[in-house]
Formats: structure tokens, sequence, C-alpha cells
């Protein structure tokens, strides 16, 4: 059976319009509140959405300004993790300054709190602020960076093997200290003794999305990111590139940048009045590389069969403005496409491997493992 | 047992409940007992909890696995997830309910650690709390970019600047209108290579900002519990006389930090086993301390005492009759102890167990069953009661020795004990846990408020 072409859905605050906060007119309280959060996921699930990204930064898209409100997305992620069931769930954090360690267990306790709906979009940061934000000096090579904390990351995610809590009354022992590992991870700039204080995630690892070229290629010779986003000026440019990232990912998906057709305004007028909204200092313009589709629903039903067709496994939707493009998705783009055979809604108790159609990877330290595949 | 006056007549008590991760408390033989990992677990003690109008529900931190002598523990439970992570998923299931999560402030950038915290307080709706920990060992950093860096000074010293950075990110943010302000902090104080400046993004809640826990018992530690924190996680939960003078000396420190004495509540750590007749109540009290202790574990408590492997000793047997081979613990990283003296140690422990007669076992037994209260649900009422009415305390923080239902008997039937005597809430009457708790305005929003006295003369 061939895998269902994903749908991703970011679903940071107000939508991905730089102006979308100011122009949906919501206060920081209502911007962020858990209510708001947990209404906008459970819309994107009961659409059949793939899975939700939550956008962040540490640093706010316009100085000063707050409009620019924003709660930390792994935070996000697992208070929704309890109000689902299906879809997956996929905090944007950096790997360019937090530490590595304490973004493997909080990314496993997601993934254990969802069930196995855990991903990390690994981001990387390349403003010097942020770098000021931590008291340190910027890091040249993001790139490398981010190699080396989504090794290490994966190799904590291990640490502990599956069966590793053994409760074996008998000797009074809890776990077994023969099947939790210490990487000892040395990268270019930083070191990780291990283990992770958290026991392996549901998924074993949980799936790691990052966008095209943010991520190094390993100097192991292992995959690091199971899904890839690309972006394009156009539909041509962004399936080549979806077929290039493929030699390093299982499976790469298109960023695309939506503005529906509303009730009583076209898209064009939503997106000329958007812009005309952008708060002064805006840090991150609309249009980051992200292929980008204006009109009406049915039009990206045709852009989206023909992304399938091409042979691109799927996108992330990044929606202007959330509260106006969600519904339209919800009601006359996504049906379509499920109707179409294109894609499946994901189901109650799969992982979001399951919905991916990849599979559980076996543990790297399992020494039985090894000596199976020899 | 000296009578005490009961100065605060009207007292209520108030109960946490302190999931340990990491511990031989939590009786993992026992068939009753759940999973530690699983989500249902917890999902099922904060239910419970909150069923039973608790303040908190409260996650410790540990981030390094213990050892014992370069060797994984094995022995207890072990494998807790990320505190403010669990406590965002449990924010959904929960309403009421406060949310403390521990974290150091060795090992975190106040730039992430303030926003993370903030953001679970307002996905709450203002309920979380930061215990600050410091996490006193250097043998933690190894799993960090900066090391094993800082020595116990300089880690409350950091700890300081860490929360008072953390205070003027949550700060930053307006009640009302569109400026947010810059945060800018020298790094010599954070112990940065650089100054920090970071413009916040994080609202504030309800509450205004999580509410500050501090656990720590050195009096550095007190003395920065009693300058900054909201309520003090303390170890003096089970002799009255012992907690009296704690609360005498934390209270003098609250006032000389310019607070006013009550401004400090004081939780300790403790655990309750509650019977039908007070016979009943302590022969359970003996089977859970002899569940919590087995061989292996008490071989181990010796070992690290004495600093060897002492697996081969019979743990029916007395203690080793050589003196420890090492100066200081060090032996088992990860516990809280290190760094105390073996010798005097080992040769109160020999004394005790020739004078009484004990076995290893018999002895750390022994030594671990002095925690809590044991006793039918009214006298254990009765006891919490004139706890907290002689000024002891303000509540407990309750270790379960079972998981999920280690609470079920003291929400059940300690709870209503309480509520009849006028001691214990019978609803929640705030939605925050700065109001279960009944704290002030959070310390750097009080500069209009009335209720700040002056410091006494
Ligand atoms: C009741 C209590 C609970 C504690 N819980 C933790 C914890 O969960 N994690 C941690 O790293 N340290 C914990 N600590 C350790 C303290 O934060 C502190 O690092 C240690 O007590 C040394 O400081 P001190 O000399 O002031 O006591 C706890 C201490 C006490 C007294």
């Amino acid at each position: 059976m061939t895998t269902p072409f994903f749908i991703g859905l970011d679903v940071d605050g107000a939508g991905a319009h730089p102006a979308a906060a100011v122009a949906s007119g919501l206060v920081p309280a209502e911007l962020v509140s858990g209510t708001r959060l947990a209404r906008a996921v459970r819309q994107a699930e009961n659409a059949g959405v793939t899975f939700v990204t939550f956008t962040d930064a540490l640093l706010p898209a316009a100085p000063g300004a707050a409009s620019s409100a924003r709660l930390e997305s792994v935070t996000r992620a697992a208070f929704v993790s309890r109000t689902t069931t299906a879809v997956g769930l996929v905090p944007q954090a950096p790997t360019t300054y937090p530490e590595p360690f304490h973004l493997a267990a909080q990314l496993a306790s997601l993934d254990i709190a969802a069930a196995g709906r855990g991903g990390w979009l690994a981001g990387v940061t390349r403003t010097p602020e942020t770098a000021q934000a931590y008291g340190r000096g910027p890091v040249a090579d993001v790139e490398r960076e981010a190699r080396d904390v989504v090794q290490v990351v994966r190799d904590l995610w291990d640490t502990w093997e599956d069966d590793a809590v053994i409760r074996d009354v008998a000797t009074g022992r809890y776990v077994d200290r023969d099947r939790i590992h210490y990487p000892e991870f040395e990268g270019e700039s930083f070191s990780v003794k291990g283990p992770l204080i958290t026991p392996r995630p549901p998924q074993g690892q949980l799936v790691v999305v990052a966008a095209a070229g943010d991520v190094a290629p390993s100097v192991r010779d292992e995959r690091l990111v199971d899904v890839t986003l690309v972006g394009g000026a156009d539909v041509a440019t962004a399936v080549a590139a979806a077929e290039a990232a493929r030699a390093g990912s299982p499976r790469a998906g298109v960023d695309l940048e939506v503005v529906l057709d509303g009730a009583d305004r076209t898209a064009a007028e939503r997106l000329a009045a958007l812009d005309a909204a952008v708060p002064a200092g805006a840090r991150s313009p609309w249009g980051t590389g992200a292929l980008r589709y204006e009109g009406h629903a049915a039009g990206l039903v045709t852009l989206l069969e023909g992304l399938a067709q091409a042979g691109v496994d799927g996108v992330r939707l990044l929606p202007a403005v959330l509260d106006e493009d969600l519904p339209v998705l919800a009601r006359d783009v996504l049906p379509a496409l499920r109707a179409a055979r294109l894609t499946a809604a994901p189901q109650p108790g799969a992982t979001l491997r399951d919905s991916l159609g990849l599979a559980r990877p076996a543990n790297r330290y399992d020494a039985r493992d090894a000596v199976a595949v020899a | 047992m000296t009578d005490h006056p009961l100065v605060r007549p009207h007292a209520q008590v108030h109960f946490g409940v302190f999931f340990q991760g990491v511990n031989h408390t939590t009786i993992w033989s026992d068939p009753e007992s759940g999973s530690q990992t699983d989500f249902a677990s917890f999902e099922r003690v904060v239910r419970t909890a909150e069923r039973g109008l608790f303040d908190a529900f409260f996650l410790g931190e540990g981030l390094r696995l213990r050892e014992s002598r370069g060797r994984l523990h094995d022995l207890d439970v072990v494998g807790r997830p990320d505190a403010v992570t669990q406590l965002a998923a449990l924010a959904a299931v929960t309403e009421r309910i406060g949310l403390v999560a521990t974290q150091n402030t060795t090992y975190n950038d106040p730039a992430d650690l303030a926003r993370r915290l903030q953001s679970l307080d307002v996905l709450s709706g203002g309920r979380a709390a930061w215990n600050v920990v410091t996490t006193d060992n250097a043998w933690t950093g190894a799993n960090f970019r900066r090391g094993g860096y800082l020595d116990h000074a300089e880690r409350y010293e950091r700890a300081a600047a860490v929360l008072r950075t953390a205070r003027a990110i949550w700060d930053a943010f307006p009640d009302a209108g569109d400026d947010v302000s810059r945060v800018e902090v020298a790094g010599s104080a954070l112990r940065t290579p650089a100054d920090v400046a970071i413009d916040p993004t994080t609202p504030r809640s309800p509450q205004g900002h999580p509410v500050i826990f501090q656990a720590g018992d050195s009096p550095a530690g007190r003395d920065f519990a009693a300058a900054h924190a909201d309520v003090i996680f303390s170890a003096h939960g089970s002799v009255l006389d012992d907690a009296l003078a704690f609360a005498a000396d934390v209270r003098r420190r609250v006032v000389a930090a310019g607070r006013p004495e009550d401004d400090l509540k004081i939780f300790p750590g403790t655990s309750i086993i509650v019977g039908d007749t007070p016979a009943d109540a302590e022969e359970k009290a003996r089977w859970v301390r002899s569940q919590q202790v087995t061989p292996a574990t008490a071989l181990s408590i010796v070992g690290n005492v004495w600093g060897e492997d002492l697996s081969g000793y019979d743990p029916d047997g007395p203690l080793p009759a050589h003196d420890p081979v090492v100066e200081e613990l060090g032996g088992e990283r990860g516990s809280a102890t290190t760094g105390a003296r073996t010798r005097e140690i080992a040769q109160k422990w020999r004394a005790i167990s020739e004078a009484e007669g004990l076995s290893i076992r018999q002895l750390v037994i022994r030594n671990s069953g002095e925690r809590g209260f044991v006793g039918t649900p009214s006298t254990v009422a009765e006891e919490l009661t004139r706890w907290v009415r002689t000024g002891a305390v303000d509540g407990f923080n309750i270790t379960p020795w079972i998981v999920p239902s280690g609470l079920d008997d003291i929400v059940d039937r300690v709870v209503p004990e309480l509520q009849e005597r006028g001691a214990y809430r019978t609803a929640y009457e705030g939605t925050t846990l700065r109001e279960h708790v009944g704290l002030r305005e959070p310390l750097t929003r009080r500069a209009a408020a009335a209720d700040v006295e002056a410091p006494a003369a």
C-alpha cells in the first residue's frame, strides 16, 4: 500500500502572516490562551490533518510589541496532547542555543504524553540577537551545530532500551543496567555524557522534521531527518527540491503558504490588507521561501493533487490567518482530498510514524538487534 | 510530648503531592503498583489530588541517572519525564490544582527557563510554580554544554541572578498596552560569557507569574528562600519540635529579609499511613517500611556509606566490623546526602544497632522510619491540624508510598476528617495556585500594595 499524501498544518498563534495577530484583533491573552489553542488543534484533527506544527522562536517577531505574544512550543504541544487522539504534534524547537539534553527529555516526554504522536521540527537560529539572549557568542556554523544536536538527541532517545524497566522482584532490581547506555557524545562544540533521564519514547524515535539545508549531513552514516520540508518560488522548483531532498530523508514535503478566498473578500484583497498592517520592525516577513497559494479552495485542491502526482510526499500548510483559512481548509479542501483518496485522516491510537508510513526504528545500542541484523 | 500553644487557632491544613520520579519510597514491587512512567499513572494521581482539593501537584528533577560507585543504580524507581512538559499535559486534564515544576538554575538558561515556566502558567490559567533548586553536584554537568562549572556558594549566586532575570522577563509584559520592555542583565551576574539581553514574548497569567518554591536546607538555602520564595519545601515533616525550630529559624530570616513573617509558607515533605485502628496503622507502616527497604536496598545504602560493594553481606546480619574505606560520601551520586562524613555516620549507626540489636536491614528500616504520620484517619487529622495550628507548617507535601493509588485513602478518609474539624477547605475558593496557598502579590509587584509591613526594627 502506498503511504497517503501527508497534510501538515501550522497552528502557531493567529496565523503565519506577520500581521495575522493585528488583523485578528486578538489581545495577547486571547492569542496565547490554552482554550483557543486546543480549539484550533481539535479543528485540525477533525479535518483529518496528519500533523500540526507549532512554529516558534525565542524572540518576538516585532520587538517590543505585545502582538508578538507567543508561548514556548513544546509546552503548547504537550498541552494539546491530552485534548486530541490522532493528530501528530510537531513543535519547532531550535538546535542552535538550547541544551540538547533538555530538548531530548522534553521531546521524549511529549511523545509519552501524546502516546506516540510526537515530532520535532528542528530549527536553526541565524539571528545574533538570540545568542545575546543566552549570553553567548553567535554560532558560526548553525547547520553543523544542528547536525550535532539532532545526532545527540537521537542518541539520547535510544539510551534506554525498550525493555530496560524489568521490575525484578526476586533480585530487587527495577531496571536492568545493561540495557541503559551512555552515548558519551563528542560534538564539535559540546559533549554529552547521558543516559537520558526519561525512558525511550513510544515511537522509539520521534519524527524529526527539518527545512532543507538546516541540518548538515551527518558525519555518521545515519539519516538524521525523517521529513524534509522544501520551499520554491514555483511548483516546478518545489517539486525538484523535494525530489533532491529525498536523497537525505525518507519523506519530503513542500511548505505552502495559503491565503484563501473568504466569504466577502478575495484572497488578493485579504493579502493586501494584511501586508498593509505588518507591524513596524517585524523580523519575519511573509514569504520566507515557501511556495505560495492565493485563491479559491478548488484551486488549492488541484494544486495539491498536482504535487502528489509529481511525487511529493506531502505538504505543510502555513495559513495566513488561522481563524479565516482553517475553516475553509476544513470545509472545502481536506474533504475533497480524502474523497479523492489522496489523503487519509490519521486514526486514533496511531503513532505519527504510522501516519507517515515510517517504521519504528531499532535501538542503536541494542546488541541483540545488532546480532539479529548481522 | 511538649505542649505547644495553638498560635494560629483557625489555620487550615494544605496538601500538595510529590510524585517522586526517582526514589526507593515508592513500592514498585507490590502487585497493586502501576507503571511509574505511563501518563495514566500521573493522571490518576493528579485527579485524585484535585478531588481532594489539594493545592498542588509536584514533580522533582534530577538531570543525571543515579550511580553507585560508577555504575547505574538499579534498585529504585527511575525514568521520569521533563517536569514542565509533563505538567503542561496534566494542565489539560485538570482545572484547579497547582502544578509545580522543579527546575535547577545551574544548567538552565533564564531565557528558556522563564519562558517555559510562564508558558505553563498561562496555559494552566495561573496554576504553575517553579521549585528552584541548584543541583549540588558537578557530575550532573557532564550532560550539559557548560559542564560542572560552579561550586556550592556560586550556585546560589547564580540561582538568585537567574530568578531575578526570570522575574524581569515575566514583568516585562504589560497588563495592558503594547510596550514590552527589553530585559538586560550583566553577564557577570549570571556567569555567562557575554551580557544577556532578551525581548520577552510571554504574557502574564492570571496569577501574574509562577509561584516560587525553593528546596534546600543549608543556611544559604534558607536565606535564599527567605529573600525570594513564596513557599519553602523543607525536609522537616516528621517531628513537631524539629519542625517548630525550623519554622522559627526561617521566619527570623524572612523578617531579616524585610518581609512579613508569614510571607514564606512552609510545606515539608512527609508521608501518611492510615489504618482502621492505631494497631492496624502501625502494622501497615511496618510493612511499608519493610517493602521500601528491600535486602538489596539496605546493602546498597550501607555500602554507600562504607564506600564499597557490600552486596555479599547478609542483610539480616550485623554492620561491617571495619571502618568505611572512604572519607566522604560520594559513591552514590545523585542523592541528597553527598558530602557528609562517613565515619561519623558509621559510628552513629553502629552504636544504634548494637544498643537495639538491629541487623543491617533493620537499621536502615529504622532510619527511614522516622518520616511521616501513622494512625487512624481521625488521629492523623488531629495531628496534622495541631501542626498547622502551632505554626510549625502551613501544609504538607505528601509522598505516596504506592503509585497510582497512594492518595486514595488520604483523600477519601483523612480529608473528610479534617473538613469536619474546620481545618480543610470544602471547595477551591480561587482558581490560581497563588490563591490556593493564600499568597500575597508577587514580590516584584508589591510597591503599591498596602499589605506589605515594614521590616521589624
Ligand atoms: C525537600 C528537598 C527536596 C529537594 N528536591 C530536589 C529535586 O527534586 N531536584 C534537585 O536537583 N534538588 C533537590 N533538592 C536539593 C536542593 O535544591 C539543593 O541543591 C541541595 O539541598 C543543596 O543545597 P542546600 O545545601 O542549601 O541544602 C531538594 C532539597 C530538599 C531539602
